[in-house]
Protein backbone atom coordinates (compact mmCIF):
# COMPACT_ATOMS: atom_id res chain seq x y z
CA UNK A 1 0.00 0.00 0.00
CA UNK A 2 0.94 3.70 -0.42
CA UNK A 3 1.58 5.52 2.56
CA UNK A 4 3.16 9.02 1.05
CA UNK A 5 2.39 10.21 -2.48
CA UNK A 6 4.61 13.00 -3.58
CA UNK A 7 3.61 14.70 -6.67
CA UNK A 8 5.49 17.49 -8.96
CA UNK A 9 6.38 19.68 -5.77
CA UNK A 10 8.17 22.85 -5.87
CA UNK A 11 9.55 25.21 -3.68
CA UNK A 12 11.82 28.00 -3.12
CA UNK A 13 12.16 30.21 0.25
CA UNK A 14 12.05 33.98 -0.73
CA UNK A 15 9.07 35.02 -3.66
CA UNK A 16 11.90 35.27 -6.47
CA UNK A 17 14.09 32.97 -4.85
CA UNK A 18 16.52 30.19 -6.33
CA UNK A 19 13.64 26.77 -6.82
CA UNK A 20 14.76 24.61 -4.23
CA UNK A 21 13.31 21.88 -5.34
CA UNK A 22 12.42 21.48 -9.05
CA UNK A 23 9.33 19.27 -9.82
CA UNK A 24 9.92 15.97 -7.56
CA UNK A 25 7.74 12.81 -7.64
CA UNK A 26 7.53 10.09 -5.71
CA UNK A 27 6.11 7.26 -3.42
CA UNK A 28 6.33 5.99 -0.25
CA UNK A 29 5.26 2.11 0.49
CA UNK A 30 4.08 0.90 3.65
CA UNK A 31 7.10 -1.27 4.98
CA UNK A 32 9.87 1.25 3.02
CA UNK A 33 13.01 2.73 4.90
CA UNK A 34 13.07 5.13 2.38
CA UNK A 35 16.45 7.14 2.03
CA UNK A 36 16.69 10.71 0.15
CA UNK A 37 20.80 10.91 -0.97
CA UNK A 38 22.87 13.74 -2.73
CA UNK A 39 24.95 16.42 -1.70
CA UNK A 40 24.58 19.53 0.69
CA UNK A 41 22.39 21.99 -0.70
CA UNK A 42 20.39 19.46 -3.03
CA UNK A 43 17.31 20.30 -1.37
CA UNK A 44 16.87 16.84 0.75
CA UNK A 45 16.19 18.99 4.12
CA UNK A 46 13.26 21.29 2.18
CA UNK A 47 12.11 18.12 0.50
CA UNK A 48 11.77 16.19 3.66
CA UNK A 49 10.10 19.50 5.71
CA UNK A 50 7.62 20.14 2.92
CA UNK A 51 5.75 16.29 4.01
CA UNK A 52 4.43 18.15 7.19
CA UNK A 53 4.75 21.77 5.73
CA UNK A 54 7.14 22.81 8.21
CA UNK A 55 8.12 24.57 4.88
CA UNK A 56 5.35 25.64 2.77
CA UNK A 57 5.75 24.41 -0.74
CA UNK A 58 5.24 26.09 -3.75
CA UNK A 59 3.00 23.66 -5.34
CA UNK A 60 2.80 20.25 -5.94
CA UNK A 61 0.80 17.54 -4.01
CA UNK A 62 1.83 15.51 -0.96
CA UNK A 63 -0.78 12.95 -0.41
CA UNK A 64 -0.41 11.05 2.97
CA UNK A 65 -2.80 8.37 3.69
CA UNK A 66 -5.18 9.54 0.69
CA UNK A 67 -5.23 13.22 2.21
CA UNK A 68 -3.26 16.09 0.36
CA UNK A 69 -1.32 17.61 3.40
CA UNK A 70 -0.66 21.18 1.14
CA UNK A 71 -4.31 22.36 0.97
CA UNK A 72 -5.44 21.45 4.64
CA UNK A 73 -6.20 24.16 6.83
CA UNK A 74 -4.17 25.04 9.93
CA UNK A 75 -5.87 22.77 12.25
CA UNK A 76 -6.16 19.56 10.17
CA UNK A 77 -2.48 20.23 9.29
CA UNK A 78 -1.80 20.10 13.14
CA UNK A 79 -4.19 16.72 13.93
CA UNK A 80 -1.90 15.44 10.91
CA UNK A 81 1.35 16.31 12.06
CA UNK A 82 0.85 14.34 16.00
CA UNK A 83 0.78 11.61 13.42
CA UNK A 84 4.13 12.16 11.80
CA UNK A 85 6.89 11.54 13.87
CA UNK A 86 10.20 13.70 13.35
CA UNK A 87 13.90 13.22 14.21
CA UNK A 88 16.32 15.83 13.84
CA UNK A 89 19.87 16.14 12.84
CA UNK A 90 20.67 18.55 15.99
CA UNK A 91 18.12 16.46 17.98
CA UNK A 92 15.84 19.49 18.79
CA UNK A 93 15.22 18.34 22.70
CA UNK A 94 14.38 20.98 24.69
CA UNK A 95 17.77 21.61 26.95
CA UNK A 96 16.42 22.37 30.24
CA UNK A 97 13.68 19.76 30.25
CA UNK A 98 13.90 16.25 31.77
CA UNK A 99 14.18 13.24 29.35
CA UNK A 100 10.51 12.49 30.37
CA UNK A 101 8.93 15.91 29.63
CA UNK A 102 10.62 16.13 26.28
CA UNK A 103 9.50 12.22 25.64
CA UNK A 104 6.05 13.46 27.03
CA UNK A 105 5.99 16.82 24.72
CA UNK A 106 5.56 14.11 21.39
CA UNK A 107 2.13 13.61 23.26
CA UNK A 108 1.15 17.69 23.10
CA UNK A 109 -0.37 17.03 19.82
CA UNK A 110 -3.31 15.25 21.85
CA UNK A 111 -3.60 17.21 25.08
CA UNK A 112 -5.57 20.67 25.67
CA UNK A 113 -3.53 23.84 27.10
CA UNK A 114 -4.22 23.92 30.80
CA UNK A 115 -3.02 20.21 30.78
CA UNK A 116 0.26 21.06 29.01
CA UNK A 117 0.47 24.29 31.77
CA UNK A 118 0.24 22.30 34.08
CA UNK A 119 2.43 19.12 32.51
CA UNK A 120 -0.25 16.90 33.12
CA UNK A 121 0.25 14.24 31.24
CA UNK A 122 -2.24 11.10 31.70
CA UNK A 123 -1.06 7.98 33.31
CA UNK A 124 -0.90 5.89 30.53
CA UNK A 125 1.17 8.41 28.54
CA UNK A 126 4.13 8.21 31.22
CA UNK A 127 3.62 4.17 31.64
CA UNK A 128 4.05 4.81 27.78
CA UNK A 129 6.53 6.95 27.79
CA UNK A 130 9.28 4.98 30.74
CA UNK A 131 8.37 1.82 28.06
CA UNK A 132 9.92 3.22 25.31
CA UNK A 133 12.65 5.22 27.03
CA UNK A 134 13.10 1.30 28.06
CA UNK A 135 12.86 0.38 24.94
CA UNK A 136 15.81 2.70 23.67
CA UNK A 137 18.31 2.18 26.83
CA UNK A 138 17.39 5.01 28.59
CA UNK A 139 15.29 3.55 31.46
CA UNK A 140 18.11 4.84 33.84
CA UNK A 141 18.05 8.67 32.27
CA UNK A 142 14.60 9.19 32.76
CA UNK A 143 15.13 12.19 35.61
CA UNK A 144 18.46 14.24 33.94
CA UNK A 145 17.90 17.13 32.26
CA UNK A 146 18.03 16.40 28.17
CA UNK A 147 21.53 18.31 28.52
CA UNK A 148 22.93 15.97 30.39
CA UNK A 149 23.30 13.50 27.72
CA UNK A 150 25.52 12.19 25.42
CA UNK A 151 25.04 12.40 21.80
CA UNK A 152 23.78 9.12 21.05
CA UNK A 153 21.47 9.28 24.42
CA UNK A 154 20.35 12.11 22.99
CA UNK A 155 19.19 10.90 19.83
CA UNK A 156 17.41 8.04 21.47
CA UNK A 157 15.36 10.60 23.34
CA UNK A 158 14.35 12.11 20.21
CA UNK A 159 13.87 8.58 18.88
CA UNK A 160 11.49 8.00 21.90
CA UNK A 161 9.51 11.65 21.25
CA UNK A 162 8.47 10.59 17.57
CA UNK A 163 7.60 7.11 19.16
CA UNK A 164 5.31 8.76 21.96
CA UNK A 165 3.17 10.54 18.90
CA UNK A 166 2.27 6.67 17.66
CA UNK A 167 3.40 7.87 14.30
CA UNK A 168 2.54 6.53 11.10
CA UNK A 169 5.12 7.97 9.11
CA UNK A 170 8.68 8.73 10.36
CA UNK A 171 10.01 11.66 9.16
CA UNK A 172 13.89 11.59 9.63
CA UNK A 173 16.35 14.58 8.83
CA UNK A 174 20.10 13.65 8.72
CA UNK A 175 19.51 11.46 12.29
CA UNK A 176 23.22 10.76 12.04
CA UNK A 177 25.37 13.46 11.16
CA UNK A 178 25.93 14.82 14.45
CA UNK A 179 27.26 11.22 15.84
CA UNK A 180 30.30 9.36 15.20
CA UNK A 181 30.24 6.02 13.15
CA UNK A 182 29.59 3.55 15.66
CA UNK A 183 26.82 5.62 16.99
CA UNK A 184 25.51 6.13 13.83
CA UNK A 185 25.43 2.83 13.02
CA UNK A 186 23.57 2.14 16.34
CA UNK A 187 20.96 4.87 15.73
CA UNK A 188 19.88 3.65 12.52
CA UNK A 189 20.27 -0.21 13.89
CA UNK A 190 17.49 0.84 16.76
CA UNK A 191 15.32 2.72 13.96
CA UNK A 192 15.68 0.16 11.82
CA UNK A 193 14.34 -2.49 14.61
CA UNK A 194 11.76 0.57 15.82
CA UNK A 195 10.54 0.30 12.12
CA UNK A 196 9.77 -3.12 11.80
CA UNK A 197 8.17 -3.13 15.30
CA UNK A 198 6.17 -0.64 15.10
CA UNK A 199 5.38 -1.30 11.46
CA UNK A 200 5.91 2.35 10.31
CA UNK A 201 7.34 3.33 7.38
CA UNK A 202 10.71 5.95 6.96
CA UNK A 203 11.93 8.29 4.74
CA UNK A 204 15.17 9.62 5.54
CA UNK A 205 16.96 12.29 4.49
CA UNK A 206 20.63 10.62 4.95
CA UNK A 207 24.36 12.37 4.03
CA UNK A 208 26.16 8.97 4.49
CA UNK A 209 25.45 7.21 1.19
CA UNK A 210 27.02 3.67 3.03
CA UNK A 211 24.80 4.13 5.94
CA UNK A 212 21.96 4.52 3.00
CA UNK A 213 22.78 1.21 1.04
CA UNK A 214 23.41 -0.63 4.26
CA UNK A 215 19.93 0.20 5.84
CA UNK A 216 17.48 1.43 3.14
CA UNK A 217 15.71 -0.17 1.03
CA UNK A 218 15.26 2.26 -1.42
CA UNK A 219 16.61 5.39 -3.06
CA UNK A 220 15.81 8.68 -4.10
CA UNK A 221 18.58 10.65 -5.56
CA UNK A 222 18.74 14.69 -5.35
CA UNK A 223 21.17 16.78 -6.85
CA UNK A 224 20.22 20.81 -7.22
CA UNK A 225 16.41 19.57 -6.59
CA UNK A 226 16.42 17.57 -9.39
CA UNK A 227 15.35 13.95 -9.30
CA UNK A 228 18.83 12.42 -10.39
CA UNK A 229 17.65 8.50 -9.42
CA UNK A 230 14.74 6.86 -7.94
CA UNK A 231 14.86 2.91 -7.48
CA UNK A 232 15.34 -0.05 -4.81
CA UNK A 233 18.99 0.12 -3.04
CA UNK A 234 20.18 -2.83 -5.30
CA UNK A 235 19.74 -1.17 -8.64
CA UNK A 236 22.16 1.87 -7.50
CA UNK A 237 26.03 1.07 -8.32
CA UNK A 238 29.13 3.62 -8.58
CA UNK A 239 27.96 5.09 -12.03
CA UNK A 240 24.98 6.70 -10.93
CA UNK A 241 25.92 8.21 -7.52
CA UNK A 242 28.81 9.53 -9.43
CA UNK A 243 25.65 11.22 -11.86
CA UNK A 244 24.08 11.87 -8.31
CA UNK A 245 27.07 13.32 -6.74
CA UNK A 246 28.42 14.72 -9.98
CA UNK A 247 28.95 18.58 -8.37
CA UNK A 248 31.34 17.25 -5.07
CA UNK A 249 33.08 14.27 -7.62
CA UNK A 250 34.13 17.31 -9.82
CA UNK B 1 10.15 -5.94 33.73
CA UNK B 2 7.39 -7.72 34.59
CA UNK B 3 4.07 -6.07 34.41
CA UNK B 4 4.11 -5.37 38.29
CA UNK B 5 7.72 -4.08 38.44
CA UNK B 6 6.72 -1.67 35.55
CA UNK B 7 3.32 -0.28 37.23
CA UNK B 8 5.59 0.33 40.22
CA UNK B 9 8.46 2.17 38.26
CA UNK B 10 5.05 4.33 36.68
CA UNK B 11 3.93 5.12 40.04
CA UNK B 12 7.50 5.94 40.98
CA UNK B 13 7.67 8.76 38.01
CA UNK B 14 4.13 10.36 39.16
CA UNK B 15 4.62 10.26 42.46
CA UNK B 16 8.06 12.25 41.12
CA UNK B 17 6.49 14.11 39.32
CA UNK B 18 3.96 15.46 42.00
CA UNK B 19 6.60 16.10 44.45
CA UNK B 20 8.43 18.42 42.24
CA UNK B 21 4.76 20.05 41.48
CA UNK B 22 3.69 20.51 44.86
CA UNK B 23 7.47 22.32 45.56
CA UNK B 24 7.04 24.53 42.95
CA UNK B 25 3.08 25.60 44.05
CA UNK B 26 4.45 25.70 47.40
CA UNK B 27 6.72 28.28 46.25
CA UNK B 28 4.41 30.40 44.60
CA UNK B 29 1.92 30.26 47.43
CA UNK B 30 4.69 31.91 49.77
CA UNK B 31 5.98 34.35 47.46
CA UNK B 32 1.62 35.14 47.05
CA UNK B 33 1.94 35.86 50.89
CA UNK B 34 4.84 37.69 50.91
CA UNK B 35 3.44 40.19 48.38
CA UNK B 36 0.27 40.13 50.42
CA UNK B 37 1.95 40.95 53.60
CA UNK B 38 4.56 43.96 51.81
CA UNK B 39 0.63 45.49 50.35
CA UNK B 40 -0.71 45.48 53.87
CA UNK B 41 2.91 47.00 55.61
CA UNK B 42 3.49 49.91 53.01
CA UNK B 43 0.31 50.85 51.62
CA UNK B 44 -2.64 49.49 54.33
CA UNK B 45 -0.48 50.07 57.09
CA UNK B 46 1.64 53.20 56.53
CA UNK B 47 -0.43 55.79 54.26
CA UNK B 48 -2.43 58.34 56.62
CA UNK B 49 -5.67 57.59 55.40
CA UNK B 50 -7.27 60.23 57.48
CA UNK B 51 -5.73 63.07 55.54
CA UNK B 52 -5.94 61.52 52.00
CA UNK B 53 -9.45 63.76 52.11
CA UNK B 54 -12.06 62.61 49.57
CA UNK B 55 -11.84 61.50 45.92
CA UNK B 56 -13.24 65.26 44.60
CA UNK B 57 -10.03 66.52 46.86
CA UNK B 58 -7.36 64.08 45.05
CA UNK B 59 -9.23 64.48 42.05
CA UNK B 60 -9.07 68.78 42.69
CA UNK B 61 -5.14 68.34 43.11
CA UNK B 62 -4.39 66.00 39.81
CA UNK B 63 -7.13 68.45 37.89
CA UNK B 64 -4.30 71.68 38.58
CA UNK B 65 -2.79 69.85 36.06
CA UNK B 66 -4.83 69.10 33.32
CA UNK B 67 -3.60 72.20 30.86
CA UNK B 68 -0.63 73.68 29.17
CA UNK B 69 1.46 76.67 29.33
CA UNK B 70 1.88 77.33 25.76
CA UNK B 71 4.50 80.42 26.53
CA UNK B 72 6.28 77.71 27.62
CA UNK B 73 7.05 75.96 24.82
CA UNK B 74 9.92 78.25 22.86
CA UNK B 75 12.39 78.06 25.80
CA UNK B 76 12.20 74.34 26.39
CA UNK B 77 14.15 73.68 22.66
CA UNK B 78 17.41 74.29 24.47
CA UNK B 79 17.05 72.20 27.69
CA UNK B 80 15.80 69.15 25.07
CA UNK B 81 18.88 69.20 23.13
CA UNK B 82 20.58 69.72 26.30
CA UNK B 83 19.25 66.59 27.56
CA UNK B 84 19.97 64.45 24.42
CA UNK B 85 23.18 65.77 24.80
CA UNK B 86 23.66 64.59 28.14
CA UNK B 87 22.32 60.90 27.17
CA UNK B 88 24.44 60.58 24.19
CA UNK B 89 27.76 61.59 26.03
CA UNK B 90 27.00 59.88 29.50
CA UNK B 91 26.48 56.26 27.37
CA UNK B 92 29.92 57.06 25.18
CA UNK B 93 31.90 57.56 28.38
CA UNK B 94 29.96 55.14 30.22
CA UNK B 95 31.07 52.58 27.52
CA UNK B 96 34.74 53.82 27.40
CA UNK B 97 34.92 53.20 31.37
CA UNK B 98 32.88 49.31 30.80
CA UNK B 99 35.76 48.77 28.94
CA UNK B 100 38.19 48.28 31.23
CA UNK B 101 35.96 46.94 34.16
CA UNK B 102 34.26 43.99 31.97
CA UNK B 103 37.67 42.62 31.15
CA UNK B 104 38.29 42.92 35.31
CA UNK B 105 35.40 41.48 35.98
CA UNK B 106 35.24 38.37 33.49
CA UNK B 107 36.41 35.54 34.98
CA UNK B 108 37.64 34.21 31.92
CA UNK B 109 39.77 36.83 30.96
CA UNK B 110 40.41 38.60 33.81
CA UNK B 111 44.26 39.54 34.72
CA UNK B 112 44.15 38.41 37.71
CA UNK B 113 41.41 36.67 39.72
CA UNK B 114 42.49 37.38 42.98
CA UNK B 115 42.73 41.00 42.34
CA UNK B 116 41.40 42.43 39.54
CA UNK B 117 38.33 40.12 39.53
CA UNK B 118 37.00 41.42 42.70
CA UNK B 119 37.51 45.25 41.91
CA UNK B 120 35.89 44.80 38.65
CA UNK B 121 32.73 43.16 40.17
CA UNK B 122 32.47 45.33 43.12
CA UNK B 123 32.49 48.63 40.74
CA UNK B 124 29.50 46.97 38.59
CA UNK B 125 27.87 46.56 41.84
CA UNK B 126 28.71 50.27 43.07
CA UNK B 127 27.66 51.79 39.94
CA UNK B 128 24.39 50.10 40.10
CA UNK B 129 23.80 50.50 44.31
CA UNK B 130 23.90 54.45 43.49
CA UNK B 131 21.07 56.01 42.00
CA UNK B 132 21.58 58.45 39.64
CA UNK B 133 20.08 61.04 41.36
CA UNK B 134 23.02 60.26 44.32
CA UNK B 135 25.41 60.55 41.41
CA UNK B 136 24.50 63.99 39.92
CA UNK B 137 24.20 65.36 43.54
CA UNK B 138 27.74 63.75 44.21
CA UNK B 139 28.66 65.38 41.01
CA UNK B 140 27.02 69.09 41.29
CA UNK B 141 29.51 69.65 44.76
CA UNK B 142 32.20 68.19 42.70
CA UNK B 143 32.21 70.04 39.74
CA UNK B 144 29.48 72.46 39.94
CA UNK B 145 25.62 72.85 38.04
CA UNK B 146 25.61 72.38 34.43
CA UNK B 147 25.63 69.78 32.05
CA UNK B 148 28.82 68.12 33.52
CA UNK B 149 28.06 66.54 36.01
CA UNK B 150 24.88 65.26 34.70
CA UNK B 151 27.21 63.42 31.83
CA UNK B 152 29.75 62.42 34.65
CA UNK B 153 26.53 60.68 36.47
CA UNK B 154 25.06 59.15 33.38
CA UNK B 155 28.38 57.65 32.76
CA UNK B 156 29.10 56.37 36.35
CA UNK B 157 25.08 54.72 36.59
CA UNK B 158 25.67 53.28 32.88
CA UNK B 159 28.82 51.62 33.68
CA UNK B 160 27.87 48.71 36.06
CA UNK B 161 24.88 47.37 33.83
CA UNK B 162 26.88 47.71 30.51
CA UNK B 163 29.99 46.51 31.85
CA UNK B 164 27.47 43.53 33.66
CA UNK B 165 26.60 42.16 30.47
CA UNK B 166 29.38 42.46 28.33
CA UNK B 167 31.59 40.41 31.21
CA UNK B 168 28.77 37.71 31.39
CA UNK B 169 28.66 37.47 27.34
CA UNK B 170 32.41 37.00 27.46
CA UNK B 171 31.76 34.72 29.77
CA UNK B 172 29.42 32.65 28.05
CA UNK B 173 30.99 32.68 24.25
CA UNK B 174 31.36 29.88 22.11
CA UNK B 175 35.00 28.20 23.62
CA UNK B 176 36.03 27.03 20.22
CA UNK B 177 36.83 30.14 17.99
CA UNK B 178 39.40 30.60 20.54
CA UNK B 179 40.72 27.62 20.61
CA UNK B 180 41.45 28.09 16.63
CA UNK B 181 42.69 31.12 17.36
CA UNK B 182 45.03 29.83 19.62
CA UNK B 183 45.49 27.42 17.72
CA UNK B 184 47.59 29.15 15.11
CA UNK B 185 49.89 31.14 17.59
CA UNK B 186 47.48 34.04 18.05
CA UNK B 187 48.54 36.04 21.52
CA UNK B 188 46.08 36.97 24.11
CA UNK B 189 45.15 40.72 22.35
CA UNK B 190 44.90 38.74 18.86
CA UNK B 191 42.79 35.87 21.00
CA UNK B 192 40.54 38.70 22.35
CA UNK B 193 39.91 40.40 19.31
CA UNK B 194 39.66 38.01 16.66
CA UNK B 195 38.19 34.89 19.21
CA UNK B 196 36.09 36.86 21.76
CA UNK B 197 35.07 40.15 20.40
CA UNK B 198 32.98 39.20 17.38
CA UNK B 199 31.12 36.56 19.23
CA UNK B 200 30.11 39.41 21.84
CA UNK B 201 29.26 42.34 19.49
CA UNK B 202 25.62 41.94 19.32
CA UNK B 203 24.99 41.47 22.88
CA UNK B 204 26.84 44.47 23.87
CA UNK B 205 25.46 46.67 20.43
CA UNK B 206 22.35 45.60 22.40
CA UNK B 207 22.84 46.54 26.02
CA UNK B 208 24.56 49.78 24.78
CA UNK B 209 21.52 51.04 22.68
CA UNK B 210 19.38 50.11 25.82
CA UNK B 211 21.02 51.73 27.41
CA UNK B 212 20.96 54.78 25.80
CA UNK B 213 17.79 54.79 25.23
CA UNK B 214 17.14 54.52 29.55
CA UNK B 215 19.96 57.56 29.78
CA UNK B 216 17.66 59.51 27.89
CA UNK B 217 14.80 59.14 30.85
CA UNK B 218 17.37 59.78 33.48
CA UNK B 219 18.98 62.87 32.29
CA UNK B 220 15.41 64.21 31.48
CA UNK B 221 15.28 64.58 35.65
CA UNK B 222 18.89 65.24 35.99
CA UNK B 223 18.46 68.73 36.45
CA UNK B 224 16.15 68.15 39.47
CA UNK B 225 19.62 68.56 41.48
CA UNK B 226 21.20 71.16 39.46
CA UNK B 227 23.17 69.25 36.49
CA UNK B 228 21.00 70.51 33.66
CA UNK B 229 18.52 69.89 31.27
CA UNK B 230 14.81 69.23 31.02
CA UNK B 231 14.82 68.34 34.78
CA UNK B 232 16.21 72.01 35.61
CA UNK B 233 13.02 73.39 33.37
CA UNK B 234 10.68 71.01 35.21
CA UNK B 235 11.86 71.45 38.72
CA UNK B 236 11.88 75.46 38.15
CA UNK B 237 7.53 74.87 36.99
CA UNK B 238 7.30 72.86 39.70
CA UNK B 239 9.04 75.91 42.55
CA UNK B 240 6.74 78.30 40.68
CA UNK B 241 3.55 75.98 41.46
CA UNK B 242 2.81 76.88 37.61
CA UNK B 243 1.38 73.47 37.05
CA UNK B 244 0.51 73.67 32.99
CA UNK B 245 4.31 74.42 32.78
CA UNK B 246 4.95 71.01 34.46
CA UNK B 247 2.49 69.05 32.25
CA UNK B 248 4.34 71.17 29.11
CA UNK B 249 7.84 70.01 30.18
CA UNK B 250 6.35 66.66 30.72
CA UNK B 251 4.90 66.38 27.35
CA UNK B 252 8.68 67.72 26.31
CA UNK B 253 10.20 64.59 28.16
CA UNK B 254 7.43 62.09 26.23
CA UNK B 255 8.54 64.03 23.19
CA UNK B 256 12.23 63.09 23.42
CA UNK B 257 11.56 59.83 25.15
CA UNK B 258 9.40 58.91 21.96
CA UNK B 259 12.38 60.05 19.57
CA UNK B 260 14.75 57.89 21.60
CA UNK B 261 12.82 54.65 20.92
CA UNK B 262 11.98 55.21 17.49
CA UNK B 263 16.63 56.16 16.79
CA UNK B 264 16.88 52.97 19.17
CA UNK B 265 14.37 50.57 17.32
CA UNK B 266 15.82 52.11 13.96
CA UNK B 267 19.30 51.77 15.00
CA UNK B 268 19.32 48.38 16.44
CA UNK B 269 17.56 46.86 13.69
CA UNK B 270 20.62 48.49 11.46
CA UNK B 271 23.63 47.11 13.46
CA UNK B 272 21.88 43.43 15.21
Amino acid sequence: MTILEVIDLRARYAERGPEILKGISFQVEEDDFFAIIGPSGAGKSTLIRCINRLVEPESGRVILYGADVTTMSARELRRTRRHIGMIFQEFNLVDRMSVMDNVLSGRLGYIGNLRSLFRLFPRHDIARALELLNRVGLSDHVDKRADELSGGQRQRVGIARALMQDPQLLLLDEPTSSLDPKISREVMELIREIAKEFKVPVLCNIHNVQLAMEFCNRVLGLQSGIKMFDGPTDDIDRRKLDEIYAQEVL
Amino acid sequence: MTAAAMAARVDAVIAGRAKAKAVRYAGYVVLFLLVLWSIHATIIADTDWDRLGGIASVMRAVGRYASIDIGLIPHLWEPMVETFMMACLGTLLGCFISLPVAWFGALNVTPSKLVVYPVGRFLMTLSRSIHEIVWGLIFVSAVGLGALPGILALACRSVGFISKITAEAIENIDPKPVEAIRAVGGNDFQVMYYGIVPQIMPIVIGTIIFEWDINIRRSAIMGLVGAGGLGLTFHRQMVMFNYPGVTTVIFAILLLIMLGELISHRVRKAVI
